[in-house]
């Protein structure tokens, strides 16, 4: 397209009081060359008339925005898909992080780099287009799971009009539900305990016409992407060539080319390789739910050692059997401990994969244990009771009983008596002594532990591998961020429900169940529309390769969080738009800098970088650069602003999409033209990892670490180079973190190479 | 590894304390603000916090021989800020009517006393015991002239027949009442030694050496009554601190009745065997008929602060009204009402009338004396032996 530049000012917002105008606008009409106006609330009516004017009159189809943040006024500001629009952020990042008392002069080079740098990106941005599916898109849901939360996804799903394929292990439909004795209350008063609503919920999936059930059935392998996966299947517990391949990584090649090591993926089919007898879906919902916790580990509870002691699992069959009676003997049961925690003295964790289901199921089992029997006395030992929402109700309820006995202890041994009773031991009751009670039976609250803890389960057949990644963090949850994006997983088109995404309530794994069906939709709509579904929902950017220079060296197909690349038969990557989230990692890892978007490229960072002006003879103007990650840290920044804590104006910030998309050419840029240090702000990494794409402020820290060595072989400090952690809410944190890191380089002195 | 402490919950108990006003027990969740509020707790025994959840678990050995439980005069600050309505007061009161219940000798009748349900039972007893005794004795219904009314009283209640100067009345009286109060006195004494024992065994007395008789009352007893007269601890209460102004006054004018009494036992029952004509009524300006008269409007007023008090607790803090508590501020009500209305009826020469209170009054009074030990009126012993039992924890034949 042809592009027509227009630069426009708004003096509001204190903008007019913090800077000269005038001489703004002879920077746009002169270096930059292109028309400029100002006015006083850009924003306004008559604001947005002025540009909408020149748009229509006189064909303006690219626009700069001179005012507030790009996360502010953001429909005020939208001049149609068929516009270019860059915003340039004077208000929060000039004259707001500007005190009264600021030097002028520095204020006002401050915003003329800004202004710079604005104009640069317009002039390097070009109009996206959504990316098209080769292939036909398929809208077929697929689900995997026929329990609770499978079950109701595809209700819902086919609700919303698609087709939808369930697929169960099983030969039946129902899941771990079908063994229930009852169900928790769902209505006021929380005190009773409700038939299980499972053979209804069975009836009217099987009643659907918009539904395929499978059962005895799995999933071999999923090949393809979002809008075209290609689903294997296969009868259940059988071997198939079609199986999803281990993944081979480019050392394992070599090692299996050398003899060294065996094949992991003999007799499979590779994963590049087209099943033609697969079914084509577009999107999937895993709800392959749990498994009961093994509890034997812990010696002191005599799990597997006397036949009185259960889980909470084997209990719950006993008791949908009929009245509760012994293991060992059939006696009608009058006592039971419930126990919640396994750590004895050592610590007061509940079994591991808990959460506070299991708490509700000891009030649950125990009031079967008082219906069975009203003289039977049931205790609840725990160290822990969690029972939130009105499940506190269901909680006093069971309090109020007269024959539930409650108490906080560290239950320290169960022992089995002559006739087949057990004694259990505990410390540190509300007792305030250590008591011993004797029961008929032990119950272990053994959690619920997800089906891809300890297998792939999900089978894809991807480049990095069939199972999702990195799940050790969330101890095998097949979940890539909880709180903030729940039901997506690390790959794209695949979203987690119920069980195997954490240990849920029934009325949780429904709702749950709910909210991926609808994932799964509108993970569907964005490939039909060729834009990316989250978390950039809506983004018809997507990155493009050149691949002619593309030396094959894998770091992009490699570094993907969420494996959208995969090879093509030459070993070239292979992108699979589709599964791309846009985050740019792949952009950030390509030494030959083939990879860019339309709107945001090596190419156009580069250039804002050089655009900035870096006084070569006075020692006082350092310059630094802050690549800041918009999601965290740039909002932090624009909150620091709002409450005028005040940041150093020798900065210049860049957003960027995420640190992962930061390519250290960046970085060379900004040294080689005389910045004084470039300091990268991204999100916490690590356990409680706050990314919205997994990786990237990680990954751009073990980078940063290899480009401190290349500055030291250069006879530059590394220390100029620095990455620092900022979560969203730490504003106030935000302007010292950076006037540290420019102290610490004021104090090194200017870059060397200024002035070369 | 060294075994806890076994514990099996009585869930009879647990039923027990709910249907005597404990109904509310299993709501404490163990915040312990009624230990903050209360006068008898101490650092390291978080009185009643510990006894709630003893409750709980129907833990009924570990709480008959607490000695706090009895020491507990039920002043209502920890029901009112209990921040959950378990009311522990009350609960604290139900665990008493527990304990009368389980010391009382004998089991049987203990165990009448202990419910509402047989009200009818415990007035019909005596109803028909003095009324078999009165129509027996008097060949039925003869009433006297209101001339002979006014000079003998009640003295020909039960039909005119003279052991020597004795009136017939006086006999019947004794034959009824001396019984009555020396099984009384044997019954409390058995369950005070009950609860005794269970008290020494809850704090682990080594009990080698015993103090003597003398030593005892002495030491232990006398500190408590005068502890009791002066109404030190009712001062301690927060919330219901106006429940004095009716308990000091019901309490001297039990004092004042029993000075009466023994002094008209003597009297008239003993002296008057030998000396003619000390029986008819006393004059109203003898300074012992005057204590008497004084005596019963401090009772009646008394017990009627004390009833509002009640009314206003339970309405206020939600209080749970139980046979426990208004049984006994109903008896001494009805003691006190027929004693004084069948004396004002008789100065008013109203035969009848006069007649059927008095009949009412003897009624009251003996199922006052004969369920004393059982009832809430036990208190008065139980209480009285559990602040002695406090002094003596704290003293050297316990602490070594």
């Amino acid at each position: 397209m042809d592009k027509k530049y227009s630069a426009y000012i708004c003096t509001g917002c204190g903008i007019g009081d913090a800077v000269e105008i005038e001489a703004m606008t002879g920077i746009v009409t002169g270096e930059m060359r292109m028309e400029c106006k100002s006015h006083q609330a850009l924003c306004s009516t008559a604001g947005r008339t002025m540009i909408e004017k020149d748009i229509n009159d006189d064909g303006v189809n690219t626009v700069v925005i001179i005012a507030c943040s790009p996360r502010v006024m953001k429909d005020e500001f939208d001049f149609g898909a068929d516009k270019i629009t860059v915003r340039v952020n004077l208000r929060e990042q000039v004259a707001w992080s500007n005190g009264a008392d600021a030097d002028k002069e520095y204020v006002q080079e401050q915003a003329s780099d800004y202004v710079r740098m604005g104009c640069t990106q317009a002039k390097k941005t070009d109009l996206p287009e959504p990316y098209k599916l080769d292939k036909e898109l398929n809208k077929r849901i697929l689900v995997m799971g026929g329990g609770i939360a499978g079950l109701t996804a595809a209700q819902e799903a086919a609700k919303a009009g698609n087709e939808v394929t369930l697929v169960e292990k099983e030969g039946k439909l129902g899941g771990k539900a079908l063994g229930w004795r009852k169900q928790f209350p769902t209505k006021a008063p929380w005190s009773e305990l409700e038939e299980p609503s499972i053979s209804g919920l069975v009836r009217a999936v099987e009643e659907n016409s918009k539904i395929t059930v499978k059962t005895a059935t799995e999933v071999a392998r999923i090949a393809g992407c979002p809008g075209h996966f290609k689903v294997s299947f296969k009868d259940a517990g059988t071997k198939n060539e079609w199986d999803a391949p281990a993944k081979v990584g480019v050392d394992e090649q070599d090692k299996i080319a050398k003899g060294e090591m065996e094949n992991p993926n003999n007799g499979l089919q590779a994963y590049t390789d087209a099943d033609p007898n697969a079914e084509v879906f577009g999107a999937v919902v895993l709800a392959t739910g749990w498994k009961p916790a093994d509890v034997s580990e812990y010696e002191h509870l005599g799990y597997g050692n006397f036949k009185n002691v259960v889980t909470n699992a084997e209990f719950e069959k006993l008791a949908s059997a009929g009245k509760i009676s012994r293991p060992s003997d059939g006696k009608l049961v009058e006592s039971v401990a419930f126990i919640q925690s396994p750590g004895g003295e050592e610590h007061d964790r509940d079994f591991p994969y808990c959460n506070s289901v299991t708490s509700m199921v000891s009030l649950k089992q125990a009031k079967y244990v008082r219906e069975d029997n009203s003289d039977a006395k049931a205790y609840i030992l725990y160290q822990h009771m969690r029972t939130p929402g009105n499940m506190e109700m269901f909680y006093k309820w069971a309090q109020n009983d007269d024959g539930i006995f409650m108490t906080k202890a560290t239950v320290t041994k169960v022992n089995e008596e002559g006739d087949g009773s057990l004694s259990v031991e505990m410390k540190n009751t509300l007792l305030n002594e250590d008591l011993s009670i004797q029961v008929d039976m032990v119950v272990l609250a053994a959690g619920m532990v997800p089906t891809t803890a300890n297998n792939p389960t999900i089978n894809l057949s991807y480049r990095q591998g069939p199972a999702f990644l990195d799940l050790d963090m969330f101890d095998g949850y097949a979940d890539s961020h909880f709180i903030c994006f729940p039901y997506e997983t690390r790959r794209t088109g695949v979203y987690a429900c119920g069980g195997v995404r954490k240990a849920t309530t029934m009325e949780e794994t429904i709702d749950d169940a709910t909210g991926a069906a609808l994932k799964a939709i509108q993970c569907i709509e964005s490939a039909d529309r060729g834009v990316a579904v989250h978390p950039r929902s809506g983004d018809s950017t997507y990155p493009e390769f050149f691949f002619q220079r593309c030396t094959q060296c894998k770091r992009c197909t490699e570094e993907c969080p969420f494996g959208a690349l995969d090879d093509d038969e030459k070993g070239t990557p292979l992108p699979n738009p589709t599964r791309c989230r846009r985050c740019g990692t792949c952009m950030g890892a390509c030494p030959e800098r083939i990879i860019g978007f339309k709107n945001y490229n090596i190419d156009m960072i580069g250039s804002m970088v050089k655009a900035i002006e870096v006084p070569d003879d006075d020692e006082d103007k350092l310059r630094f650069l802050a690549l800041v990650c918009e999601n965290d840290a740039y909002p932090a920044l624009d909150m620091a602003a709002m409450r005028r804590h005040g940041i150093n104006n020798l900065v210049r910030f860049i957003p960027v999409r995420c640190l992962g998309s930061v390519n250290v050419v960046w970085i060379k840029d900004a040294l080689s033209s005389g910045m004084d240090g470039v300091i990268l702000l991204g999100c916490k990494y690590g356990d409680d990892y706050q990314c919205h794409f997994v990786k990237g402020s990680e990954l751009a820290d073990k980078r940063m670490a290899n480009i401190g060595e290349t500055l030291g072989s250069l006879g530059l400090e590394p220390e100029r180079v620095a990455m620092r952690q900022v979560a969203i809410n730490e504003f106030n944190k935000v302007p010292e973190i950076i006037q540290e890191f420019v102290d610490e380089i004021t104090a090194l002195g200017p870059n060397p190479f200024k002035g070369f | 590894m060294a075994e806890g402490m076994r514990v099996e919950p009585d869930l009879n108990f647990i039923k027990f304390l709910k249907n005597a006003g404990g109904d509310t027990l299993k709501k404490c969740y163990q915040c312990a603000t009624c230990s903050v509020v209360c006068p008898l707790s101490s650092d390291d025994n978080p009185f009643p916090r510990k006894e709630m959840i003893s409750a709980q678990w129907g833990l009924k050995d570990k709480l008959i021989g607490d000695v706090n439980v009895m020491l507990c005069h039920q002043c209502g600050d920890c029901t009112a800020y209990c921040p959950r309505g378990a009311k522990p007061g009350d609960v604290l009161g139900a665990i008493r009517a527990y304990a009368y219940t389980h010391f009382g000798f004998p089991q049987g009748l203990a165990k009448l006393c202990s419910s509402g349900k047989n009200l009818p039972m415990l007035i019909g007893m005596p109803i028909l015991l003095i009324g078999i005794l009165f129509f027996l004795a008097n060949g039925g219904m003869h009433l006297p002239d209101a001339e002979s009314f006014k000079e003998v009283g009640f003295g020909h209640f039960f039909g005119h027949w003279d052991l020597h100067f004795l009136t017939k009345n006086v006999v019947f009286i004794d034959a009824i009442f001396l019984p009555a109060v020396a099984f009384a006195l044997f019954a409390t004494f058995r369950g005070v030694s009950n609860m005794w024992k269970e008290m020494e065994k809850s704090v682990n007395a080594d009990t080698t050496f015993r103090p003597s008789a003398l030593q005892f009352a002495k030491d232990f007893l006398w500190p408590s009554l005068v502890e009791i007269i002066q109404h030190k601890r009712f001062n301690e209460c927060g919330e219901n601190k106006n429940r004095v102004n009716g308990h000091l006054p019901l309490v001297l004018a039990f004092i004042g009745l029993f000075i009466v009494t023994n002094y008209a036992f003597v009297v008239k029952d003993i002296i008057g065997y030998f000396v003619e004509g000390l029986h008819g009524p006393i004059a109203l300006a003898n300074p012992i008929k005057i204590l008497a008269n004084v005596s019963a409007i401090a009772m009646i007023i008394g017990i009627a602060i004390l009833w509002a008090n009640r009314s206003n607790q339970e309405e206020k803090t939600g209080a749970s009204g139980t046979f426990y508590d208004w049984f006994l501020i109903g008896e001494i009500m009805a003691v006190g009402v027929t004693g004084l209305g069948a004396e004002l009826l008789r100065l008013a020469g109203l035969v009848t009338p006069a007649y059927l209170l008095y009949f009412m009054h003897l009624v009251s009074v003996f199922m006052l004396f004969l369920y004393m030990p059982y009832t809430k009126f036990a208190h008065m012993a139980y209480r009285t032996f559990a602040m002695a039992f406090e002094k003596y924890r704290e003293s050297g034949f316990v602490k070594q």
